[in-house]
């Protein structure tokens, strides 16, 4: 402008060229100052969303060493572009006012943190290390070599990268700590079991773009609109090519309020709504007859002395109500016997009761393929669910029996050679007494109506950290080493012959579990692991039953666990029974808590609710606690594993400041301080860790690990240096290295194929050149069975891999998951093994026997087939198994503090008339540790609500926005109400039940406070997965806010005399 | 501000949109912007009649913006480390040399 512009927008738009206002005349002097962070930026930084499993895709923009502004990619075929709220306020995680930078100290009974360097810090607790792990060491247990420590333990986590996760689990295990859990043990073990044992591999049989190949989509125990928001863009494209989209939840929510069919159905009651479904496709024939006679184990023959849950009252053979456990014998095939690719695979080793020998069998099955013998799995299936009736299932769920069958007609319209349905989970079905079995009846759906393998069609998990499915794959658990391989069971003078004869299949791709195996201790011990010393299998630290993090707590009550370590997870909020968590940690000589912000596992010592009701002083808590800052995802480098099995690399846009560090630097240096404090023992004991090969490359000002070089580990190289590309060059003599052997070819050729980050507009329908998906960068899994057994797909809308007869191989739209150059009509010889003992017709290449199970013989733990057993706590009887309620060989922890809700049958049962269950809110991520501390995020959701219908406020006297209390068994909170018809009070049983909801994020400290939801849950496990039922429990809500202090015991004690509740109430079988 | 007949006939004349924008002086994801009415950062959804625009480019047009886009593939210190590990560990190399396959060759 030639003259100076006047100060007032009108004067400038009626004296300057934009007479009409729209642009120069309006712009204030700030806004004039503004300069795209496109134009001030120096670099842009590929990254992802650090929150849940989607994986969105991140552009962090970075002027002059700060991250300025963080976005969405839009090249991303995961998202598009987008990201939800909580990605959208990631830079708040970079630059929030919460974030703590500096390493704070408690002393033993101090009543505030001081200040201390992160040197000394760090020393000390290599120090509590050495004395914790040497109190608490076992070389026997029972008579039985453990070579383990149980003085100590970690939990975390699923929001760390895989490079830390490994590190983790590499020098906990060399230190003989087996108590090694993380956030997929509370969220999606159950998958593990369910789809494993169903399919092969525990992980999502598809991936979330692919829905939008769906005819018709089922989401259930899920709110993907709400929970998944960016991944829910693919239903809605599946919606507008027509698809029908039914949501099965409680609770109405955006996911229902899209779905051309809502059924809220009583949460825990899954298995009968499922099992009404397997009932209709059976009585209907519905089921697709070729997919199911060709790829399932249909035709299988069980045993002969195998009895069905139906004519027994409500359990299976081999049930020892002494143990309440299952000797899972009788389940198994007729003439041989097969492992399982996941769950329980040493069941059958000699030492286990009930053990039969040493190996999977190796006979094939017998089978009668006219599906009509009375022991085939196809009769079995039918007798057993022939009682999931319309009318069971309105009894049970609550879902008017027409709408039921409108449900079933959906599915089974959808499913067929032309037509695909797709399920979609997360965890309202995990987290159950029989969370892996609502599991395993989806996948028995979906293999009848012949979905698995199939675009548009599958299961889709839906986890919900951003690498929760890494933690599982490169597992900071208990019961597993990287690549699902078993964790070892300590039996009488076990080899590493003893445990791969125990645990590998005969044929399938685990037939090669000693090449996986050998190779992963390679990488631990070097040059060290030999022939002659088994390759040091013996280094590895045995687990002796449940070492999970609820047995962790159990430990820190009885006092023989001392130590613990969180990374990035808050179990004071986010695990069940909190009450019992923070006093098992009141219990601990030390406590490490890793985190951006003070959490509330970090300071419960001062602050928390114990100190608050006067049950805990500050100064009589004798736990010394140390607090590490943690680096944000934009200030370390690593790979993040999606829910889709997507590796994904974010780099580092800036380097932490003031203490902050990555969990690889923490962890590599612990290790390091460690090794140097033992150097030059002489105690076996120290062996293990003294061997390991701990020499990663470090740069930078902080000496920060090369996270690039551990993910070459992971992957694997040969004795040549060169990076592996497959798990088919493996060997078992040793001559192979591989961290992780299904993530081998994450690094092959020497690229970090996770880097990978062709747009999507320039790529095929599955992205493939994004990122690596595990195995071997397949995006649908089973793919072969989206082609009949001749080759041919199905039908021609759904092609999806072919035999192409001229070339001689599998080709289409995605990377064959089969040996690509094996010719449909390929018979395996006799006593072939491995891959090659699998016909060109069996699809599920991980699985002895190559076909989907819809029967279970081996693996499940309580039981081969789903079956409805009420939750722990519930307002009602079970109508198929009276005197077997619930699942009988649930794991229960009968003690104060876990007090369990009374039978339903029994007067006090009406103490607790309502079903609680928990969700989650878009705005607001898990136990709150991150969110909370976001100023955007809490502005957007606040307040902790429970959320109930009108005939309930009314019944009991509550006014939406007004308090109520909430009270089960175990504890009390307070919230406010939130009066609202998406809670459909049901009728169950001829009677009304209401159910109502609480989202769990809430916890007394950041910038949002709230009562812990998770005070309200009981420690009542999964027996196959470990996992807490935390979705249906019994609670009554009452006007008005809680009592303070000691009134609060008073009050929860007072429910429970009224319940007539003890410590051993509902502890029955 | 230049017109969109004025950007496109540059890119019909096989310039880029770096120097379509330098020649007419806007920065190059304004060109682009200019062209097909999609932001060259990404932003928004795009309908099939976009995607079908001249000038429109399917993907990887942030790189017009101007920015430095950091995502490498490799690490120059990786290749040594395994050489390392690999040199260090004779009974591996042993034991590939038993089975006929390549050692780390010295």
């Amino acid at each position: 402008m030639s003259r100076r512009q006047p100060g007032w927008p009108l004067l400038r738009q009626l004296s300057g060229p934009d007479r009409l206002g729209r642009g120069a005349a309006v712009a204030s002097p700030r806004t004039r100052s503004l300069r795209a962070r496109t134009a001030s930026a120096d670099r842009v930084v590929k990254s992802v969303c650090p929150y849940c499993a989607v994986g969105c895709g991140q552009n962090v923009y970075v002027s002059a060493g700060r991250v300025t502004q963080i976005e969405g990619d839009p090249d991303s075929p995961v998202s598009r572009g987008r990201l939800c709220p909580k990605g959208s306020a990631t830079l708040q995680l970079t630059t929030g006012p919460s974030r703590v930078r500096q390493v704070l100290h408690r002393r033993p009974h101090a009543s505030e943190w001081e200040p201390i360097s992160l040197d000394a810090a760090l020393d000390m607790v290599a120090d509590r290390v050495i004395e914790s792990r040497r109190k608490g060491w076992e070389w026997e247990a029972g008579g039985k070599r453990v070579r383990r420590s149980m003085g100590l333990a970690s939990l975390g986590g699923a929001t760390l990268d895989n490079e830390e996760n490994y590190l983790i689990k590499k020098l906990f295990s060399a230190l003989g700590v087996v108590q090694v859990e993380n956030q997929a043990r509370i969220c999606h073990s159950s998958t593990v079991v369910g789809l494993g044992t169903s399919f092969g591999r525990g992980g999502a049989t598809t991936f979330p773009a692919d829905l939008q190949n769906a005819d018709c989509i089922v989401i259930q125990g899920s709110n993907m609109a709400e929970a998944h928001p960016v991944a829910y863009q693919w239903v809605v494209e599946a919606k507008a090519k027509g698809a029908v989209v039914v949501h099965v939840d409680p609770r109405f929510s955006r996911t229902s309020a899209l779905a051309d069919l809502y059924v809220p159905l009583r949460a825990g009651t899954d298995i009968a709504f499922l099992g009404g479904i397997i009932n209709y496709v059976l009585a209907e024939g519905k089921w697709f007859e070729e997919y199911v006679k060709a790829y399932t184990n249909a035709s299988t023959i069980i045993r002969e002395d195998y009895t069905d849950t139906e004519d027994l009252g409500g359990v299976f053979s081999g049930f020892d109500p002494e143990t309440r456990r299952y000797l899972p014998g009788s389940w198994q095939y007729e003439g041989t016997t097969v492992n399982a690719a996941s769950g329980a695979r040493d069941q059958f080793h000699r030492a286990e009761p009930g053990g039969e020998g040493d190996r999977a069998g190796g006979a094939s099955p017998q089978r009668d393929e006219t599906l009509q013998h009375p022991r085939c799995v196809f009769q079995i299936l039918r007798r057993h669910y022939a009682r999931y009736t319309p009318e069971l299932v309105e009894q049970v769920c609550g879902v008017p029996q027409a709408s039921f069958r409108r449900v079933c007609e959906a599915v089974t319209d959808n499913s067929n050679r032309e037509r695909t349905t797709a399920f979609v989970y997360a965890v309202g079905w995990t987290q159950h007494t029989v969370g892996v079995q609502f599991i395993r009846a989806a996948s028995i759906l979906q293999l009848l109506l012949g979905n698995i393998g199939r675009p548009g069609g599958g299961i889709a998990a839906m986890r919900g950290h951003a690498s929760i499915q890494g933690s599982s794959d490169i597992p900071t658990l208990f019961d597993l080493l990287p690549g699902y391989i078993p964790m070892p069971h300590a039996h009488r003078h076990e080899t590493l012959r003893d445990f791969v004869d125990a645990d590998s299949t005969t044929r399938g791709y685990w037939a090669h579990l000693d090449a996986y195996l050998v190779s992963l201790l390679k990488a631990w011990w070097g040059p060290v692991a030999m022939p002659d010393n088994d390759f040091c299998f013996d280094y590895l630290p045995r687990i002796t039953g449940s070492h999970s993090t609820y047995d962790t707590v159990v430990e820190q009550l009885e006092g023989r666990c001392k130590g613990y370590f969180l990374f990035g997870e808050n179990p004071a909020v986010g695990s069940a029974n909190t009450r019992l968590q923070r006093l098992g940690m009141a219990n601990l000589d030390w406590l490490v808590v890793r985190d951006f912000s003070l959490i509330e596992s970090a300071t419960w010592w001062k602050d928390g609710p114990e100190i608050e009701s006067g049950e805990l002083t500050t100064e009589e808590i004798g736990t010394e606690v140390f607090f590490f800052p943690a680096a944000a995802h934009t200030e370390k480098a690593g790979s993040f594993t999606n829910t889709q099995r997507l590796l994904q690399w974010h780099h580092q846009a800036v380097e932490p400041e003031g203490d902050c560090r990555s969990d690889l630097w923490f962890v590599y240096h612990l290790g390091r301080r460690i090794r140097e404090k033992l150097a030059g023992s002489t105690d076996e004991m120290d062996r293990p860790l003294l061997d390991l090969t701990w020499d990663y490359p470090t740069e930078g000002r902080l000496d920060e690990p090369v996270a690039e070089a551990v993910l070459a580990e992971i992957n694997g190289w040969d004795a040549a240096g060169r990076p592996l590309s497959s798990y088919t060059e493996f060997a078992p003599d040793g001559s192979t290295v591989c961290g992780c052997w299904i993530y081998c070819g994450v690094y092959a050729g020497g690229v970090n194929r996770a880097t990978r980050r062709i747009p999507h507009l320039q790529q095929d329908r599955t992205g493939s050149q994004w990122g690596w998906a595990w195995p071997a960068n397949r995006r649908l899994l089973y793919n072969r069975a989206s082609a009949d057994p001749a080759g041919e797909p199905w039908s021609e809308r759904k092609a999806y891999v072919w035999w192409d007869d001229q070339e001689r191989r599998w080709v289409g739209h995605d990377t064959p998951d089969f040996v690509v150059d094996r010719p449909p009509d390929y018979q395996p010889g006799e006593g072939s093994t491995g891959p090659d003992g699998l016909s060109g017709s069996e699809p599920f290449v991980v699985q002895d026997d190559g076909r989907g199970w819809l029967f279970a013989p081996t693996g499940v733990v309580d039981g081969p087939l789903p079956t409805h057993y009420e939750p722990q706590e519930s307002p009602f009887t079970n109508p198929l198994h009276v005197g077997h309620e619930r699942n009988p060989a649930r794991r229960l922890y009968p003690r104060p503090g876990n007090h369990l809700a009374a039978d339903p049958a029994s007067p006090g049962a009406a103490v607790f008339p309502y079903v609680l269950t928990t969700y989650r809110l878009t705005e607001h991520f898990t136990s709150g540790g991150m969110s909370r501390h976001s100023p955007y995020l809490s502005e957007l959701q606040p307040a902790l609500a429970v959320e109930l219908s009108p005939e309930l406020a009314a019944e009991r006297g509550l006014a939406n926005g007004g308090w109520a209390t909430i009270v089960s068994p175990r504890g009390a909170i307070e919230a406010r109400v939130l009066v609202t018809e998406r809670m459909t009070p049901l009728t169950v049983q001829g009677r009304r039940v209401h159910q109502v909801g609480l989202p769990y994020h809430f916890g007394p400290n950041g910038l949002v406070t709230g009562d812990a939801v998770n005070e309200l849950t009981s420690i009542t496990l999964d027996p196959n997965a470990h996992i807490q039922e935390v979705k249906a429990l019994v609670v009554d809500v009452r006007p008005g806010r809680r009592p303070r202090g000691p009134a609060l015991r008073r009050m929860v004690e007072d429910y429970q005399r009224r319940a007539g509740v003890t410590a051993e109430t509902g502890t029955a079988v | 501000m230049p017109t969109r007949e004025q950007v496109r006939s540059q890119i019909e004349a096989g310039v880029g949109y770096e120097e379509a924008g330098r020649r007419l002086g806007v920065p190059a994801g304004q060109a682009y912007l200019i062209a097909t009415g999609v932001p060259a950062d990404g932003s928004g959804s795009l309908t099939p009649e976009q995607l079908a625009r001249p000038g429109f480019i399917r993907g990887g047009v942030q790189e017009l913006l101007g920015v430095a886009h950091h995502n490498p593939s490799e690490h120059p210190l990786v290749e040594g480390f395994v050489r390392a590990r690999v040199e260090a560990d004779e009974p591996m190399r042993a034991a590939a040399r038993a089975r006929g396959v390549p050692d780390h060759a010295r």
